[in-house]
């Protein structure tokens, strides 16, 4: 890290690596208000370890979406209803 | 599982305003279907919903369960409590928040009840968060190497592992939030907890399959 942001961090002007990480949720979901999220960037872009752990973190959310493939099975919707009619005050159509 | 974490640090630690606030009336998914028809007990009404709803809901109930045939066993408890209850509905929250509280807590009863449960603990995801001394890294990460990520055939396979091995609540907020992208504060409704919990026990569940995958990916250090 450059010694200015170093210095800004040590002062508490500047988020450091611990307070970058605990809204790293935030500023990932965009839920970050344009003065911390630019405040969040400014370190991000000279902490060589936030950077990789950033990276890590959006591809670990990436990997999770396109994971756990669900089957619906195609009458579903169907074998709900049916069981609503035998197990409710239920006729629908 | 009841969540043992610090409930009042996660409410007041994090201060940032709601972005979205609850609506009183019905949108979004449900807009087609007519809400008074079906608070007035009108079948058809409840049927689209059924129709409606159904293959997102099941997903969802999957997805915390791994086990299709309980999901949808589930799925046809969850309208039956719905159809019973739909004049508890007060509109305070979106019909769809209200009927998948109804279908995650019956999941998760199911999840208790059958003892099928995770393999880490609450205390154990917490020490797989990063340490910091001075509000700096004790230790640089790792880089992941790209090719690793690409190339390895059961990467799916080993994230899915990872989910499942996350206590249940914090599986069920990666599944309601990173799968299937409800907002923040509609995981709050639906899991009855604030939105600051819902957004601390993400970034934990992030930060533990962050941990989980990173041997795996780790770039190995040149010769």
């Amino acid at each position: 890290m450059k010694a200015l942001t170093i210095l800004k961090t040590a002062l508490g002007l500047a988020p450091g690596c611990k307070k970058v990480n605990e809204f790293l949720a935030e500023y990932v979901d965009g839920e970050l208000d344009d003065k911390t999220r630019m405040q969040f960037e400014d370190h991000i872009g000279l902490c060589g370890c936030c950077n990789h752990y950033l990276d890590q973190y959006k591809t670990t959310i990436s990997m999770t979406k396109e994971t756990m493939e669900v089957n619906v099975p195609s009458q579903l919707a169907e074998h709900t209803l049916t069981f609503l009619r035998k197990n409710a005050d239920f006729s629908g159509s | 599982m009841e969540p043992t974490k610090e409930k009042e640090s996660e409410q007041t630690a994090r201060q940032l305003p709601d972005s979205e606030v609850a609506t009183t009336t019905a949108e979004g998914a449900e807009g087609a279907i007519d809400l008074e028809a079906l608070l007035a007990g009108d079948e058809k009404a409840f049927e689209q919903l059924v129709i409606q709803e159904s293959p997102r809901l099941f997903r969802v109930i999957v997805r915390i369960l791994g086990d299709d045939d309980e999901a949808e066993s589930i799925l046809q408890e969850t309208y039956l409590q719905a159809y019973q209850r739909m004049h508890t509905f007060r509109k305070e929250s979106k019909l769809t928040t209200w009927l998948y509280a109804i279908g995650i807590n019956l999941a998760r009863a199911s999840l208790r009840k059958s003892r099928r449960l995770s393999s880490l603990e609450d205390q154990e995801v917490e020490k797989m968060q990063p340490d910091f001394n001075r509000g700096m890294f004790v230790e640089t990460p790792g880089a992941w190497d790209p090719s690793k990520i690409t190339e390895l055939s059961d990467r799916q396979q080993l994230v899915r592992r990872g989910i499942e091995q996350l206590p249940e609540d914090y599986r069920t907020i990666v599944v309601l939030r990173d799968i299937e992208e409800y907002s923040t504060d509609e995981v709050a409704q639906m899991l009855d907890i604030s939105s600051g919990a819902v957004r601390v026990r993400l970034h934990r569940a992030r930060g533990a399959l962050r941990k989980l995958l990173d041997p795996h990916f780790r770039r190995q250090p040149a010769e």
